[in-house]
């Protein structure tokens, strides 16, 4: 499925053989036409950057369909040179180039160039003894990334034969391994290669030829979990939700009575309790999910449904209800929050828009507004925070804009000035109704609600600059929650650290060591006063998906070990190596 | 190459040198000028070599491979004449020339090449000139029948002046078809010459550069690949260099960063111990005693002469040689007080061997505290002595051998079994009297035990080496009850053969002097190495405590390799039997014992990864301070 260049057809390959054009008009697409339909299934479809012609990969072979006409002007076998023909040459991804040229790869590795109007093959090259599974092509054509199924990846670029001269040649430059696995999906950033395979990894690799100096944006990342909220906690109830792709699982925390010192681990006196497995119906995955702070609801959403139930909790037995009649949306609902005294629910939504529903006793939910921004938004909201008094709302939306509504009388309150930035996590400050925001450059602001403007805390931040090292961690702040004891901590976490932010003390300046918690454990008391900063940070914990603070002394944390998921990957395409 | 299967081959005629080739493989040169390729020798090696130069003696061979067949050339001087020789073997040809006759001068050093068909000879000639001779290697042998012998007409190549002064060539070497390397040494008024290494651009008659070589050089230079090898001093130099292709602005040096000579390096035997040593004493004997060598005939002498101290080796060996015991004894004190110099290693090897030159020829002269201090005290080798050893075995010095075994890096497999034997050989009683270094044995031989032992040895009075085997027929049956728990030799003999345990060898060399052993000896000294191994397992480490004790693994290996010498002998012996079957299930109770352990290893290790899984995924309730 491909969209043409100015984004107004759609093109779908069907298993059948035929490609269908869909016409996409404000809030869907409709059939439009058929093209000229074969034998074979498509699994691959390119358009002309001029949207004339489209190329359709499919097994042993590829065709070229006039667009207009709807008829097949080219098809051309790509295992007519191949030796093993015996086998099937799958032509697993596909480009047109706006010079004519098709790019496919294939089954066998190969990455051939073909002049489709001559049906000849300009230039062949087997980058793999294991198939390419994608392809992509930079915006200046100049240069290309193919992913293999050893998990591989390999550019290609366009480069004049002689120094200086003009004529020019593909030729395979650079190879890079970083999975383990099939790389399903792969894209060409004017700057960078971005790679995505079946271990779950996305790897961005930046072009050292078009990063200007060695710098934080010149270096490799990985990323490993998405950037959302998987594990939802009912701090009353001590419950923690967690989203699978498919299903949802509700576990009752364990407790102890024991304390002891720093690292000791204690005896449980309750193992956690594993209470409910909630099973999504239908193929589709679970895009959103919540509990509430008491633990009596839970919701879920899919591409299609919104699904909320009661939870009841009698003795050890746990029974959950449907609540029926739910207001039909439209969904899907991109974000759940409830609110912290549990009777509503906040449900993020498409243009900007957050729905509220009012929960009923003994299980019964009411629409009660929809918030709208007022001058309107395309994108839809993927952040809530609602406050701990339940009188304001902050939502952000896919065009980073941050909304504050009053839920008092469901108004826009204002709008946080714009940061040209991705929104990783916010948070409402339970006392001062201060909103915390952390920015994906690793940024971060504190708002006063009332006061419609950055906390003068948050300008001193801005003033001083952060921590070099902070500024250069990989992976953004994902969740923000507070210290109801000492409203000076702010706890923030990514995948690599948990952070206390403690805004009474001064910030570190770029020669002091970020990570010092080590150092201080060893100091006298006396000692430590001097070398203390603002941030805590905690690394023990990795790689680390989520993190609340129940009570007052009491932190839970969930982690995810890689290792975990990787043994539940099927086996990678074996290598030989080194005749093992 | 595989030493193992070297062999030996006897040849009818003397050999004057043997040539490698790249592809060619090897050429025999014989002193007679006949040229045989070595495959062809090695099928026949008491083939007739005939002689083609009669009286005439080889100065100078070279082999080339002129495209696929091996060309040499060899040089010969009769009656002051010099001739040329051009062989090719394959081809069974052979043409003499006569070097064209040069007033007084005579060739020194000759080199060749072979460009174009063509063999270019450079001679180096007395008169300080470099000639160059071409001999075509194609010709019409019709027309070479004819005539008998060819004279060469020779062109001078090149002056080896000096502004004014001339170096004196000793020997040159071509590096391209432009520079020429000699190695000779420049005449300074009032001094003594100095040596230099110099390049010399045959194009434009010019020196490229020089290099002195203050310490004096054999006069010999080799290059290969870029390299100069020469000897400066007691050093072997490694000069690399880099030719240019020529040019005049090169030639009188205007090219700007012109780089001949880049780096130097020096390959220095002192600073290596041990097994270079050997060198630099063979290159310091060649000076001191042998004041003929090749290498001071062809370099200068005083060079050499003035490094070796107030005074001179040469004297002091000659003092060693007739002097009385007290007056060696002060003068080697004198000798050894000396600060360490890199030569006097190789003085201190000369004076043991002078000493036991001396010890050989007059039994009566022995100064045994002396030769224990210089071995205790120096980092000797048996090669740097070699007789030193012999002479202790003669002199049943065991406690010089001692010290030898365990200092000695390179003992001889056959003195290493000659020690054996004689530490087993010697009654316990003579050993009493004798001072050893017991500190190897006597943390772990249980002295009372032995005492017992003793004291039964002196029961049985005028105990002899005779006795001793006669008497193990009877007493091992009594003891085999306790075999492996009292040490069947005494404490000094334990020491001693610790000292034997010690020493390095080869299996190889060692197995066939090992079969040699007389049956009795070869049993006491496996009851001694069982005894050892009991021992060693009772410990956890399987070590033995004190200095110098055996390791498992030494035992072990003596162990096997005396089973493996005598293995046909211990069978048949029937006081032997007891022991091998204590070994044997001594050896297979070890054996369980290990795989039992290695089972339980395999055990925990699972268990620990057992638990490593199961922690990973639990859920633990931990502290965590923030500070």
């Amino acid at each position: 499925m491909v969209a043409n260049s100015t984004g107004t057809q759609l093109a779908i390959g069907c298993e059948d053989g035929s490609v269908k054009i869909f016409q996409v008009v404000p809030g869907g697409i409709q059939f439009e036409r058929n093209l000229d339909r074969r034998k074979g299934r498509v699994l691959c479809l390119s358009w002309h950057p001029s949207d004339t012609h489209i190329v359709a990969g499919s097994i042993d072979f590829f065709r070229v369909i006039d667009v207009t006409s709807g008829q097949t002007v080219q098809r051309i076998m790509v295992n007519y040179h191949v030796e093993k023909a015996k086998r099937e040459c799958v032509v697993w991804a596909i480009a047109l180039l706006s010079s004519g040229t098709v790019v496919s790869a294939d089954s066998f590795g190969r990455v051939q160039f073909w002049d489709w109007e001559q049906g000849t093959l300009a230039e062949s090259h087997t980058v793999s003894t294991s198939a390419v599974l994608s392809l992509a092509v930079a915006q200046k054509e100049d240069s290309i990334i193919v992913g293999t199924s050893t998990g591989a990846t390999y550019h290609l670029q366009l480069l004049p034969v002689r120094l200086g001269g003009l004529e020019k040649r593909w030729v395979r430059t650079k190879p890079f391994q970083f999975h383990s696995h099939d790389v399903r999906a792969v894209a060409h950033s004017p700057t960078a290669l971005i790679s995505g395979g079946l271990d779950a990894q996305l790897v961005i690799r930046p072009l050292m030829e078009k990063v200007q100096k060695k710098s934080y944006d010149a270096v490799l990342r990985k990323f490993t979990f998405p950037h959302r909220r998987l594990v939802s906690c009912a701090r009353k109830a001590r419950l923690l939700l967690f989203q699978f792709s498919q299903y949802l699982e509700l576990w009752r925390l364990g407790s102890t009575e024991e304390t002891g010192k720093d690292g000791e681990v204690l005896p449980l006196c309750r193992m956690p309790e594993h209470l409910v497995q909630l099973k999504s119906k239908g193929p589709e995955h679970i895009y959103s999910s919540c509990v509430s702070p008491c633990g009596t609801w839970l919701g879920y959403s899919t591409a299609s449904r919104f699904q909320l139930y009661r939870v009841h909790c009698d003795g050890d037995g746990v029974s959950l209800r449907k609540v029926p009649k739910v207001p039909k949306l439209l969904p899907p609902a991109y974000q759940l929050q409830f609110s912290a005294d549990s009777e509503s629910l906040f449900v993020a939504s498409a243009r900007g828009s957050v729905h509220v529903f009012q929960l009923l006793e003994p299980g019964g939910c009411k629409h009660l507004h929809t918030l709208r921004p007022p001058s309107g938004c395309s994108e839809a909201v993927y952040l809530l925070a609602p406050s701990a008094d339940g009188h304001w709302l902050a939502a952000v939306s896919g065009d980073w804009a941050i909304h504050i509504y009053n839920l008092k009388c469901f108004k826009h309150h204002c709008v946080v000035p714009t940061y040209d930035c991705a929104v990783s996590a916010i948070a409402i400050h339970p006392s001062t109704n201060n909103l915390v925001i952390a920015y994906s450059d690793q940024q971060l602001f504190e708002f006063s609600i009332p006061e419609k403007q950055y906390t003068s805390w948050s300008r001193t931040v801005q003033s001083r600059g952060l921590h070099r090292a902070w500024l250069e961690r990989d992976s953004p702040i994902t969740h923000i929650t507070f210290n109801p004891k000492n409203p000076s901590h702010i706890l923030l976490h990514d995948t690599y650290l948990l952070c206390v932010l403690d805004k009474s003390l001064p910030l570190p300046d770029d020669s002091a060591l970020l990570m010092n918690q080590s150092t201080l454990k060893q100091l006298p008391e006396t000692a430590r006063k001097r070398q203390l900063h603002a941030f805590k940070i905690c690394k023990k914990f990795q790689p680390l998906l989520f993190m609340d603070l129940l009570d007052k002394n009491c932190l839970v944390v969930v982690e995810r070990p890689i290792m975990d998921f990787k043994t539940q990957l099927p086996l990678p395409v074996q290598q030989k190596k080194f005749g093992t | 190459m595989n030493l193992d299967k070297a062999f030996k081959a006897t040849l009818s005629a003397d050999v004057y040198r043997i040539h490698s080739l790249p592809q060619g493989g090897a050429l025999v040169l014989f002193r007679g000028g006949a040229v045989r390729t070595l495959d062809v020798l090695l099928e026949a090696p008491q083939q007739e070599i005939e002689n083609l130069i009669s009286a005439e003696a080889i100065r100078w061979s070279g082999a080339f491979m002129e495209g696929q067949q091996p060309v040499l050339i060899f040089t010969t001087e009769k009656d002051r004449n010099f001739f040329v020789y051009v062989q090719k073997p394959k081809l069974c040809s052979l043409h003499k020339y006569k070097l064209e006759q040069q007033g007084s001068a005579k060739p020194l050093c000759f080199t060749a090449h072979i460009t174009n068909q063509t063999v270019t000879l450079l001679c180096l000639y007395s008169n300080n000139s470099v000639y160059q001779v071409l001999i075509p290697l194609q010709q019409n042998t019709e027309e070479e029948e004819e005539k008998e012998e060819e004279i060469l007409s020779k062109s001078l190549l090149l002056n080896l002046s000096v502004s004014g002064a001339v170096l004196k060539g000793t020997s040159l070497v071509v590096l391209d078809k432009d520079h020429i390397a000699v190695l000779g040494s420049l005449p300074e008024p009032g001094k003594k010459p100095k040596e230099c290494l110099t390049i010399w651009n045959t194009k434009f008659q010019t020196l490229q550069t020089s290099k002195e070589l203050p310490l004096g050089t054999s006069g010999q230079l080799w290059c290969y690949e870029e390299k100069f090898f020469l000897i400066h001093g007691k050093v072997l130099t490694v000069i690399m260099y880099k030719c240019e292709t020529s040019s005049l602005a090169a030639a009188v040096g205007k090219l700007k960063d012109s780089q001949t000579l880049d780096v130097s390096s020096f390959v220095n035997w002192n600073t290596l111990e041990d097994e270079e040593l050997v060198v630099s004493f063979q290159s310091q004997e060649s000076v001191a005693l042998k004041a003929e060598s090749r290498m001071s005939l062809r370099s200068n002498r005083s060079t050499v002469a003035g490094q070796s101290g107030p005074l001179s080796v040469g004297q002091l060996l000659l003092r060693l040689k007739d002097s009385s015991n007290y007056v060696v004894e002060t003068e080697l004190k004198k000798l050894m007080a000396k600060a360490p110099t890199p030569d006097l290693q190789a003085t201190i090897g000369c004076v043991v061997t002078a000493l036991t030159d001396r010890c050989k020829r007059n039994p009566k002269f022995y100064p045994q505290n002396l030769l224990q201090e210089i071995v205790e005290t120096r980092d000797l080798s048996y090669s740097l002595c070699p007789d030193l050893m012999a002479v202790a075995l003669e002199q049943k010095d065991l406690h010089l051998l001692q010290m030898c075994l365990e200092r000695f890096p390179d003992i001889p497999e056959e003195i290493t079994y000659a020690c054996l034997k004689a530490f087993l050989s010697v009654s316990e009683d003579h050993l009493k009297s004798v001072d050893v270094n017991l500190d190897s044995a006597i943390c772990y031989v249980d002295v009372e035990l032995n005492d017992m032992e003793v004291k039964t040895e002196i029961l049985e009075n005028g105990f002899s080496e005779e006795m001793d085997q006669d008497m193990c027929d009877t007493k091992i049956p009594q003891e085999s009850r306790s075999v492996g728990e009292s040490c069947p030799v005494g404490l000094q003999k334990a020491a001693l053969l610790n000292a034997v345990l010690h020493s390095a060898y080869t299996e190889t060399f060692l197995l066939p002097h090992l079969k040699n052993l007389p049956a009795q000896q070869a049993v006491l000294f496996l009851r001694y190495l069982y005894y050892l191994y009991v021992k060693c397992s009772e410990k956890v480490n399987t070590t033995l405590p004190g200095i110098r004790s055996p390791t498992i693994n030494q035992i072990m290996d003596w162990m096997c390799l005396l089973l493996d010498a005598q293995f046909t002998v211990m069978v048949m012996l029937p006081e032997a039997k007891d022991l091998l079957s204590n070994l044997h299930k001594f050896v297979r109770a070890q054996v369980r014992f290990y795989s039992e352990l290695n089972k339980i290893e395999g055990s925990l290790r699972e268990l620990q990864r057992l638990n490593h899984l199961r922690e990973s995924q639990t859920y633990s309730i931990e502290v965590l301070e923030i500070i």
